[in-house]
């Protein structure tokens, strides 16, 4: 019994971080119907430019993604304006692969300047762990998830609360409608991609202390994060979360239960069942293209 | 036309020569013959993904799966049974065929992106259940195969040759595809599934097909590659970056094109190469291969050939003979006469269809009978063509029957509909684009057969019927122009050849007229009629009042979803219900002047 | 449709000649001239996946020319490297070598990197039939192809790298002994024989295995399979680890706050200055690792060896450059004997003799599989030690039980 709540404890403690991983996309996908499989290189990204603020200045890592955050917008901006803005129209397998290139160019990027080593940000408490009885709670597990849902919240309210945010739900539902109503669809596009972007700055912050980053990683990272998307519907912040606390207690069981070989399956399977038989996963709108035959 | 033919056969020719005599001419060469050999692969992985992409428009970023398969199959059986891989590589490809038989069956429901991000992390799934099923794949220990028993003087010389004949049959089989009837039906899938559909493509089969065709070459190749290499294991074999390589060698050559993916292939392998070796500083490799593909996706989104195509074009643009033809028929404008009431060819009843609160269809029931020309007017928005959309079955309805010639087809798919005699044009029509016209023409299924699906779609039979039915709406100089370039009008008629060629019993036109100049307009009514005493029945959707009321007889209209007045066109000129409708209160009695004036809707 | 053809045609014709002129330009050099330098062909993955090790055993490689030419060479000739990099791919790895052999047309070879590319390297070489030296890979699957010209520069193939740690734990007397033992491990064709011998051997010595997992390499958090063997309680926990998932198992154990009495594990604790600083010094304390090299160890040349690579990479070698230069001995070894480049003498001399290397006296078998012994070692005190053999031992001293973590 004590074993299956720690595990869900740990579940519980990875999908809140997954959950502010996978914001981004969904929120990106979300308005501009552009899967952006680079994301989970950007994550890496992050989490290597925590690195070095941490190998050079000392800086907590976790805090750090307040300088992180708006690094990552900037450069989410720029690859929107110089990559993104000029395929916009064309047919999503075209993203897909522009995106993919983008991963792929920033794995070499990384590689080059990082060498293909593993990184770990090791402040002092990365070894620590609260303890509550029989249940540990890993202090770096506990502290990255109470900053995902600081920024989680944040993000709740920059899409709720003001006036760009309701300009980018507006674009992601009618782009014609609010065009006509004054919203600049191309900025605020722009705007989107660089705010999906900024997630990892956040996101990224968070992961190199949790787990050692390699250029190469990015794969696993996109694979979960896409299951988590997928699950929570494509497009839908909370279901982005609630996908990714079910999917983070789900590997951690099945990593505990059946073996941790089978737990990145729980992830693909989740995307060919979810697309297959219910394609707007649990909480997002029906997907464009829905076929009827 | 014929002396470039001819230089383009020699060309190809010596190219193929070429290739079959270098490991003749330099056998010491195993370097230079392992890159080609890994062109040759990597040309027919991209071919293989370029029937599935290039030409049915369904892109997957994890066709390299066909080769672990292939791979992983001739292995298991080859150390099985100790007979050489190379005899059991047919095998691999069955092996790949029957995968993407049984995935194609289920995963094709998916669209667009959907697609895309089920092939990734199948991909994916693959690659681990091969490493973690380490029973019967060996796991991350990887399957070792014995050496070649041949000479080792020969060294690559059978794999060399080997691949290049399924090049070769690679390349031919896109080149069959291409020019049969099935192709025809994949390109229309391509540029516009639901129009495919309704035109008697059945799309989910001839999806499968598709699949099936793209992998059964690849794992044909995964035994030979298999056995090349001595030794495959999950990461090498199910290897994603693998995937990009090809996807960038079909693009680069040119997507849906024949010989594309072999150009590219011979261009990226060679680059590949040059780059490992040049640089060896780490992740450069990597950044170059990642640059190369956005600046392919960005820059020469369709390729090589097809650009330098349209540019050359372009230099040289050739004429295109046009003639005015005069309308078909200058025979009596007034269609026969009906004596005998005639049997009720379409007969919808009580059809709704709700989006979200808002009911487009409501409780609407008419019937269409055989012979004649049945029109549908109503003001905008009352449903019109929400209704051809239910009969034709792009829309499922929520309430209500749809029986054509006696036979309840609410359930039944569109392709079959059209397969049953029903066909439908569109109001902005919806022509393949990039196909010529006569392609177009050549698209639709009559019915689902074998021998259709491999029908001649360049000369044949099919091909002289679509010729016939060009010349009898009079587009016949036009048969080699991409759909694309035709005026509207123009479109409007080759839409319509498109659709005869069903044969169809009934023929939905939802706005013939709309778009189009005064003289257009004659010559389709001329055809429409002259089509009719050929024995096909419309039901044409009209806003053109003069044409309706000349050709159509009854007339049915609806409003608010449902048909409020039906009859000859004098008398529903004057039914105040129907004027109701189009004009609002206060018109409803006053009489009209003219009657024979046109009514403005 | 016509044009592509065309173009086409041209395309590959051009690419074709050209590819023939090229080809024709590329001649090696012709070996057999007296003073004319020895060309050592190797590839290496110097990027991709492994290229951390494949960078190592590429200065393993340098400092052995370098040190082999100022003592004059080898049968009086210089030895000249040319080293290429597959980027840890096999399709390249196997071009790499076909290149070197049929076009650079190097007199001899030298291993790559890891068994996953050593596996089709070496049936291109034992194709041409040149002598293939490799200074890691030593899966299972390598030796069970009956290959003539393949040694393995190690001193165990990998289900035997931890024998001397499972006849360690025999020799303990009862009260000592671990009787529940754990097994997470790798799935990794080297890390993961290691530890599936292990547990057959400990398991017919009466050690229960209380949790046995396989786990993905890009694993990156341990933190359930650490509470599992925290639930399961185990005496010894043996872990088949390449390098960065030894330094995560022990911070979740440490997160945990679970510490075995005896923690072996593969590889990881090697990368010594790495693996302090990724567990922390404190905690490196009784750990076991079995080992093809230490720096500490006196066999002929290693001394020379550490501080010529110190003085020209300014650090402490790595356990791949150590393997990497043991192939060169073992090929330097061959050639001298011999007195002459002859692939096929070569090859009958090494199986029949015992070569002096860094590592140790090697000597292999008919199928290339090496016969001796890796060393164990036990960190103490914040330095490896080596407790077996015995006669390279640096210290008596043997620490048991392991203490507990100095942070929880």
């Amino acid at each position: 019994m004590t074993h299956a709540t720690e595990t869900l404890i740990l579940g519980l403690l990875t999908g809140g971080v997954y959950a502010l991983l996978a914001s981004g996309l969904t929120l990106i996908f979300g308005v501009m119907n552009i899967i952006n499989v680079a994301h989970g290189a950007l994550l890496v990204l992050a989490g290597l430019l925590t690195f070095e603020l941490w190998r050079r200045l000392g800086l907590d890592p976790i805090a750090s993604a307040v300088v992180t955050t708006p690094v990552m917008f900037a450069v989410g901006w720029a690859i929107y304006r110089l990559f993104v803005a000029r395929i916009r129209t064309a047919p999503v397998s075209m993203t897909v692969l522009l995106t993919f290139a983008l991963a792929i160019t920033l794995e070499g990027a990384m590689g080059l300047t990082w060498k293909n080593v593993f990184r770990s940000v090791t402040p002092g408490y990365v070894n620590q762990s609260f303890h509550l009885g029989p249940f540990f709670f890993p202090k770096a597990q506990v502290f990255g998830c109470l900053a995902a849902v600081a920024v989680l919240s944040g993000l709740w309210l920059l899409l709720t609360r003001t006036w760009a945010g309701r300009a980018i739900r507006a674009a992601s539902q009618n782009p014609q409608g609010s065009a006509l109503v004054g919203v600049d669809i191309r900025g605020v596009a722009a705007l989107t991609f660089a705010i999906g972007v900024a997630t990892t700055g956040a996101g990224g912050s968070i992961l190199s202390v949790l787990y050692p980053l390699f250029p190469a990683s990015h794969y696993l990272w996109i694979s979960r994060l896409l299951g988590i998307v997928v699950l929570g519907g494509m497009g839908s912040l909370p279901g982005a979360v609630v996908g990714a606390l079910i999917l983070g207690v789900a590997e951690a069981f099945t990593a505990t239960y059946v073996s941790t070989r089978w737990a990145t399956v729980v992830f693909y399977l989740v995307i060919l069942v979810v697309l297959l038989v219910r394609p707007q996963g649990l909480m997002g709108s029906r997907l464009r293209g829905d076929v009827v035959t | 036309m014929s002396a470039a033919d001819g230089l383009r056969r020699a060309v190809i020719a010596t190219a193929g020569l070429a290739l079959a005599a270098y490991p003749l001419a330099r056998p010491d060469d195993a370097y230079g013959q392992s890159v080609l050999i890994f062109a040759f692969l990597l040309a027919v992985m991209a071919g293989g993904w370029n029937i599935m992409a290039g030409f049915t428009g369904y892109v997957s970023i994890g066709q390299s799966a066909f080769l672990g398969i292939g791979a992983y199959t001739v292995a298991l059986l080859s150390l099985r049974t100790g007979l050489s891989p190379l005899l059991l590589a047919p095998l691999g490809g069955a092996a790949a065929a029957l995968v993407a038989a049984v995935l194609g069956a289920t995963v094709m429901r998916a669209r667009e992106h959907a697609f895309v991000i089920i092939t990734i992390a199948l991909l994916f799934l693959f690659q681990t259940l091969a490493l973690n099923l380490e029973g019967i794949t060996g796991g991350s220990n990887g399957l070792t195969l014995p050496l070649p028993t041949w000479d080792r003087d020969i060294q690559n010389l059978p794999f060399y040759y080997v691949m290049l004949g399924l090049l070769a049959l690679s390349v031919l089989l896109s080149w069959w595809i291409r020019r049969t009837k099935f192709g025809m039906g994949l390109i229309a899938i391509r540029e516009d599934e639901d129009k495919a559909a309704a035109i008697g493509v059945r799309t989910s089969a001839y999806k499968v097909l598709s699949f099936v065709a793209s992998a059964v070459l690849i794992g044909v190749a995964g035994g030979v590659d298999a056995y090349f290499l001595t030794f495959i294991d999950p990461r090498g074999m199910f290897d994603i970056l693998v995937s990009v390589q090809l996807v960038l060698a079909a693009l680069v050559g040119g997507r849906g094109t024949i010989w594309g993916p072999v150009l590219g292939a011979f261009l990226v392998v060679p680059l590949n190469e040059a780059s490992n070796n040049l640089a060896a500083a780490e992740g450069l490799h990597l950044l170059a291969f990642g640059l190369a593909l956005g600046a392919v996706v960005m820059f020469l989104p369709h390729g090589l050939i097809p650009t330098v195509r349209a540019w050359w074009e372009r230099r040289h643009p050739g004429p295109v003979p046009w003639e005015r033809r005069a309308p078909a028929t200058t025979a009596a404008r007034v269609p026969a006469a009906a004596a005998t009431p005639r049997r009720a060819l379409l007969e919808v009843a009580g059809l709704a269809k709700r989006f979200g609160g808002v009911a487009a269809v409501d409780l609407c029931s008419f019937t269409v009978r055989e012979g004649g020309l049945t029109g549908l007017i109503g003001p905008n928005g009352s449903g019109k063509t929400t209704t051809f959309n239910l009969v034709t079955g792009m829309l499922r309805s929520d309430d209500g029957s749809i029986r054509f010639d006696g036979r309840r087809i609410d359930q039944v798919l569109p392709w079959e509909r059209a397969h049953l005699g029903l066909g439908r044009t569109f109001q902005v029509t919806r022509l393949f684009p990039r196909m010529t016209v006569l392609e177009n023409l050549v698209a639709p299924l009559r019915g689902f057969s074998w021998s259709n699906l491999a029908a001649d779609a360049v000369s044949g039979p099919e091909a002289r019927r679509a010729e016939e039915l060009l010349d009898l709406v009079g587009l016949a100089p036009l048969a080699a122009q991409p759909a694309g370039r035709l005026s509207f009008g123009q479109q409007k008629l080759a839409e319509l050849a498109q659709v005869l060629m069903l044969e169809p019993r009934l023929v939905l036109l939802d706005e013939p007229a709309g778009g189009v100049n005064p003289g257009m307009i004659e010559h389709i009514a001329g055809l429409l009629l002259e089509l009719n005493r050929q024995g096909i029945t419309f039901l044409i959707v009209e806003h053109n009042m003069p044409m309706v009321l000349e050709l159509c007889d009854p007339i049915l209209v609806m409003a608010r979803g449902r048909v409020i007045a039906e009859g000859p066109p004098a008398a529903v000129q004057r039914d105040p219900a129907v004027l109701d409708a189009y004009l609002g209160e206060g018109w409803g009695t006053a009489s009209r002047a003219d009657p024979s004036a046109p009514v403005e809707a | 449709m016509a044009r592509d053809r065309w173009k086409l045609g041209w395309a590959v014709a051009v690419l074709v000649l050209i590819g023939s002129a090229c080809s024709g330009g590329g001649g090696g050099q012709s070996s057999g001239e007296s003073k004319e330098p020895i060309t050592i062909g190797a590839s290496l993955p110097l990027t991709g996946e492994f290229s951390q090790p494949g960078g190592a055993a590429k200065r393993g490689y340098d400092v052995w020319a370098e040190m082999v030419n100022e003592k004059g060479g080898i049968l009086g000739r210089q030895v000249k490297l040319t080293i290429l990099d597959d980027a840890s791919e096999q399709n390249t790895v196997v071009a790499d070598y076909n290149r070197l052999i049929t076009r650079d047309k190097v007199d001899l070879l030298l291993g790559t990197f890891s068994s996953l590319l050593n596996l089709p390297a070496s049936a291109v070489a034992e194709r041409n039939r040149m002598v293939y030296v490799e200074p890691a890979g030593g899966a299972p699957a390598m030796f069970e192809r009956g290959f003539h010209y393949l040694f393995f520069a190690q001193q165990a193939t990998a289900p035997h790298q931890a024998d001397v740690f499972v006849d360690w734990v025999k020799s303990l007397p009862a009260g000592q002994r671990p009787k529940t033992a754990a097994y997470p491990t790798q799935d990794d064709p080297f890390a993961k024989p290691v530890i599936d011998t292990m547990r057959k051997a400990l398991e017919a010595a009466g050690v229960k295995t209380v949790y046995a997992t396989v786990y993905p390499p890009e694993t990156t958090n341990f933190d359930t399979i650490a509470n599992t063997i925290k639930a399961r309680n185990p005496d010894l926990v043996a872990q088949g680890a390449v390098f960065e998932d030894g330094v995560g198992l022990v911070r979740s154990l440490i997160k945990a706050g679970f510490s075995p009495q005896t923690l072996f594990q593969t590889s990881a604790p090697s990368n010594s200055d790495q693996y302090a600083k990724g567990v922390g010094e404190a905690n490196t304390e009784g750990v076991f690792y079995t080992v093809s090299w230490s720096p500490e160890a006196t066999y002929p040349l290693n001394q020379d060896f550490v501080r010529r690579y110190q003085q020209k990479y300014n650090q402490v070698p790595e356990e791949d450059a150590a393997d990497a230069f043991a192939a060169a001995q073992v090929l330097q070894a061959g050639v001298k004997a011999v007195g002459e480049i002859d692939q096929d003498k070569i090859a009958d001399w090494l199986h029949a003799n015992k070569v002096d290397t860094i590592l140790g006296p090697l000597s292999w078998d008919e199928t290339g599989a090496p016969q001796s012994d890796f060393l164990l070692a036990q960190w103490q005190g914040g330095k490896s030690e080596i407790v077996l053999p015995k006669d390279v031992a640096t210290t008596d001293n043997v620490v048991l039980p392991k203490p507990d973590w100095k942070q929880s």
